[in-house]
């Protein structure tokens, strides 16, 4: 159908051409009406994009899926791998090491969660085994195998979720190949200036360098840690959360690959902070998070270069953050999406689902294309459900740090002793006097992944729940070595993540798929 | 596990439903870990026109509980509710609306039904929301339905009771003895407290006989005898945001044909609730005392409920919260912690809510700060979203009367602004935590009360008004044509109640 009046188009226009840029704006041009919205971004090409956020959540499945993304052809164009979660190594203290999978840990038996039981069977001494002996994804990831869940729920092979690792540059591009074809105007140019109404402060038009003027009903500030729009232009105020994430720098390096292809990131603990290990295809990203209170960079940088499984290809980027959010990421008619809405680091692989929810829920709640000024409701309601998903993570993130037994490394014995915030420290004694987990319907993170961290990091419970006593140990002692007797054998019939790889999306499936199709 | 005892004896204080209900709930679950429950039944005049109803989740607690649903509903004379009805008398001629426990409509295209219900009204005339919501159809034709598969294809179709007080109360007591609780029927009991925090340390009861437990409940109602009295007590009113402090209960002769719903109906000076069961129909009238007399009270309630009214009483009604619902070794559970609004009657399922959450937190050890911080955060947040449900109906009225004039003026509460608003500007409903009721009992209030969202989500966008208009229509005749195959209320309550008893 043909647009009666151009003009009845609601104009948005993204400022930004990076992961969270083009995700929006294949998002938009594929879920709102082309008739009645017109979607613009801009980009320069001489600005690059942070392209961090190389590991994801499960969730961006659901997001390709819902623009209809072909899974092995979006895999192969971004060089990406399968990840069944993250690898904790020294975390807790040096030589100690867990994974938290996107999985569950055993099943509830008698309607009792399967930590009591397990934390009950431990204290008994009758089998002193290990939480991840009951997690079908972690045995996967230990080795390095992966398959797709199975759909039938009974089945211990539908007990998990998986991600991707991907080239966050090539998945921008990717994106961006889709979201023109889809109808978004794309302008290359640096913004330069940007016009504000009078009266009620709305952002009515961006001027390029070229001198080209972009005007626009609504604005999306994709433009990462700059924050042209939200920052620059409207001065949004910033909260500022490096007294509780220290972490305020990165070096990031690509090298070879020696070691396995793993399907997990792996973050292991330095003495000032982490490195992220996320295998690629072709290649591993790796990076250096940490404090600059704690670490000079030269020393920062040869830690990472020292700790590379292979030849690194080029110099290390140092980037700088800080740690925090917009205190309004929606303000007038401006919405911030990605980096310029707020910096978590990545150590549990937020970056992009923070896009993507920021995403959706703006499309719910876009301004009705007859609109012509913003309605402060809806901006409401998108700030609340941005700041409900970023607290959350936040604390997520802090309980790492918090819970350590590193001694004596200045970072750690800070983060260890510094107040957390209420909301975590809640958490945190309810689970050491029953082992209850944080049961919250919105946002991340779910009961599993507490579980996989509070334990990882070595925090006892003094109590479970005391309904677990009512199963009989020896019917327990047999429920919990058949289960962990189900994890071995199915894992040991699942193919190796490399083979899968290279069957699924790797180049060699890319010849045997065009020779098909010619 | 440590050296820390655990918690072995509860101690249940209060009278009627309240009492039996967390008394046999806390002693059928706790009783399989060796925790003895024992419950202090104070004398307390009853209400014998008081019917209760209830929330669709009740069902699945029974179920938990051992109560059989046919044998309830036969020894209290109770009956099925498939929601509420909501009637207009005071004269503005506003169409009136039904609360269903159900959903409304099905999804268009993989597209939510109400915003596609929206888009259809905008572009002309379409069928009220409850057409498309099979439990208000049922309800309508005097109907029972039940979530069996054929129905819950057409979406969520749930339901509840309604049930009288007092034979609601003799049947649950009735279940004491075989769960082990040990009853005390006391007319009083003295509280000994102890320590800096107020901890009970015994209750000291009528007969001198002496009851002591690790933990003590609180199910004394609104007269909240122990935790009303705790040094840590701390009383958050809420009369800022409701206007009604008068509740007149009586009872009218049955329907001949029992409704399976109960019906508000408004009126100048208030509202008034008819809870129709097989034994009789509850009759409840709202009122502010500040506008209206109680002689005009029990003759509102007559008009409604009829001339034969009987067994009236009137009750002030406070509504407020306290602070700390679990305090020291009390937990308080029900009005005793949360004073509600009487609209909707939700006081079982906030009863519910306490048991439900205790039972979740029930503490390990003797050491239980933790597990007295979550339960408080998440009751008063419980408590908190039902109290907004309530103040919608009074706040966004359209309703004529002075009464409704000055209820209008009390202030709605920060959640409850967002919600609406969000409502208004979207017609989507502001997800929250601890939600008791679903967005689609939400969206049929908002809508019921006349407010209309300016716009819809963009997904709509996709779908022609033709086509929701086709799939309108095709709806309402598969509702039409499931429903009137189902049983008439009154039949199956006697098929139910009577072959049961067979």
């Amino acid at each position: 159908m043909e647009p009666s009046h151009p003009s009845e188009k609601l104009r948005i226009v993204i400022v930004g051409g990076g992961t969270a840029g083009w995700m929006c704006a294949l998002a938009m041009a594929r879920q709102l009406p082309a008739a009645t919205y017109g979607i613009t971004l801009i980009e320069s090409d001489d600005i690059g994009t942070v392209g961090v956020g190389e590991a994801t959540l499960p969730h961006i499945k659901i997001f390709n899926d819902s623009l209809g993304i072909n899974e092995a052809q979006f895999m192969r164009e971004t060089r990406a791998t399968m990840k069944l979660g993250i690898e904790f190594r020294d975390w807790n203290q040096p030589g100690q090491g867990y994974i938290h999978p996107f999985g569950a840990f055993g099943e509830p038996w008698g309607g009792v969660e399967f930590q009591h039981h397990w934390i009950r069977a431990q204290r008994r001494g009758a089998s002193g085994t290990a939480l991840e002996d009951y997690s079908y994804s972690v045995a996967a990831a230990r080795a390095n195998a992966f398959d797709f869940p199975n759909e039938d729920k009974k089945s211990i092979r539908s007990t998990y979720a998986y991600a991707y690792h991907f080239d966050a540059g090539l998945y921008g591009a990717f994106l961006r190949k889709l979201a023109v074809e889809a109808g978004v105007q794309r302008i290359e140019g640096q913004v330069c200036d940007c016009a504000r109404d009078r009266l009620s402060g709305d952002i009515t038009e961006l001027t390029l360098k070229s001198g080209a003027r972009i005007a626009g009903d609504l604005f999306v500030d994709c433009s990462g840690f700059r924050a042209l729009l939200i920052g620059g232009a409207l001065g949004g105020k910033w909260q500022d959360w490096t007294h509780w994430l220290p972490c305020d720098r990165a070096y990031a390096v690509q090298c070879e690959r020696t070691g396995a292809l793993t399907p997990y990131t792996r973050s292991t603990a330095q003495s000032a902070g982490w490195i992220w290990r996320i295998p690629l295809q072709h290649r591993i990203g790796n990076g250096y998070v940490f404090s600059s209170r704690f670490i000079s960079d030269s020393e920062a940088q040869q830690s990472l270069l020292g700790a590379l499984e292979g030849q690194a290809l080029g110099a290390p980027r140092l980037l700088r953050f800080s740690p925090g959010r917009r205190l309004h990421a929606w303000s007038h008619n401006c919405v911030a999406i990605g980096l310029a809405s707020g910096f978590l680091e990545p150590l549990e692989s937020t970056s992009i689902f923070l896009i993507q929810a920021a995403v959706v829920d703006l499309i719910n709640l876009i301004p009705a294309p007859h609109s012509r000024t913003s309605d402060p409701r809806l901006a409401n309601e998108f700030n609340r459900l941005n700041d409900m998903q970023y607290d959350r993570v936040r604390d997520f993130l802090i309980l790492h740090y918090m819970a350590n037994r590193r001694l004596g490394e200045p970072l750690w014995d800070y983060v260890r002793t510094m107040p957390v915030p209420d909301s975590l420290q809640n958490k945190l004694e309810l689970f050491r006097s029953r082992a209850a987990l944080p049961n919250y319907q919105f946002g991340l993170f779910a009961r599993d992944s507490w579980l996989a961290v509070l334990i990882g990091q070595g925090i006892e419970p003094s109590h479970y729940d005391r309904m677990a006593d009512v199963f009989p140990m020896e019917a327990l002692d047999e429920k919990l070595s058949a289960f962990r007797e189900r994890v071995r054998t199915n894992v040991a019939a699942m193919s190796s993540h490399s083979e899968f790889i290279e069957n699924y999306c790797g180049p060699a499936a890319t010849a045997v798929s065009e020779g098909a199709e010619a | 596990m440590s050296a820390n005892p655990p918690i072995a004896r509860v101690v249940v204080v209060g009278s009627a439903v309240p009492l039996w209900l967390c008394t046999t709930a806390l002693a059928r679950a706790l009783g399989p870990i060796g925790v003895k429950v024992s419950a202090v039944e104070l004398k307390t005049a009853q209400i014998p026109s008081q019917v209760y109803a209830t929330l669709p989740p009740l069902e699945s607690f029974h179920s938990k509980l051992g109560v059989e649903e046919a044998a309830l509903l036969r020894s209290t004379a109770g009956s099925f509710s498939l929601g509420q009805l909501f009637v207009d008398g005071a004269g503005s001629r506003r169409p009136g609306f039904f609360h269903a426990w159900g959903s409304y409509g099905a999804a268009i295209d993989g597209v939510a039904f109400f915003p596609c219900w929206l888009k259809a009204k905008r572009h002309g005339p379409v069928a009220s929301l409850e057409s498309f919501c099979p439990a208000a159809v049922a309800a309508h034709y005097g109907r029972m339905i039940r979530p069996t598969v054929e129905v819950a294809a057409l979406g969520r179709t749930e339901y509840a009771y309604h049930v009288p007080a007092m034979a609601y109360a003799r049947e649950l007591k009735a279940l004491a003895p075989a769960l082990g609780v040990t009853v005390y029927e006391e007319g009083a009991a003295q509280v000994v407290r102890s320590g800096t925090d107020g901890s009970i340390e015994r209750l000291v009861l009528d007969s001198g006989r002496i009851v002591q437990g690790d933990l003590y409940v609180d199910a004394t109602g609104s007269s909240a005898r122990l935790i009303g009295e705790a040094p840590a007590s701390e009383w958050r009113s809420w009369q800022a945001h409701f206007i009604v402090d008068r509740l007149l209960l009586a009872r009218a002769p049955r329907f001949t044909s029992v409704p399976p719903f109960s019906e508000v109906r408004i009126s100048r000076a208030g509202w008034t609730a008819l809870n129709p069961t097989q034994a009789m129909t509850g009759v409840a009238h709202a009122y502010a005392s500040g506008l209206h007399s109680e002689e005009e009270a029990v003759r509102l309630a007559s008009r409604v409920g009829g001339s034969a009214l009987s067994d009236i009483t009137i009750q002030p009604v406070s509504p407020g919260i306290q602070a700390q619902p679990w305090s020291a070794n009390c937990v308080a559970i029900g009005s005793s912690a949360c004073m509600l609004d009487p609209i909707h009657d939700i006081s079982i399922h906030a009863i519910q809510l306490g048991i439900v959450h205790l039972l979740s937190l029930f503490p390990a050890g003797t050491e239980y700060g933790a597990e007295r911080t979550e339960y408080n955060r998440q009751m008063c947040s419980s408590f908190e979203r039902l109290r907004d449900f309530q103040c919608a109906f009074y706040a966004y009225s359209m309703f004529v009367g002075d009464f409704w004039q000055h209820a209008r003026r009390h202030v709605a509460p920060a959640e409850l602004l967002h919600k609406s608003e969000t409502f208004r500007a979207r017609g989507v409903i502001a997800p929250m935590e601890d939600e008791t009721f679903l967005a689609a009992s939400w969206q049929a209030l908002f809508c019921g009360l006349g407010i209309v969202p300016d716009s819809w989500g963009p997904a709509t966008d996709a779908i022609s008004p033709t086509r929701i208009a086709e799939q309108c229509q095709r709806m309402l005749e598969v509702i039409q044509a499931r429903v009137t195959a189902e049983p008439m209320h009154d039949e199956y309550l006697a098929a139910l109640c009577g072959r049961a008893a067979a």
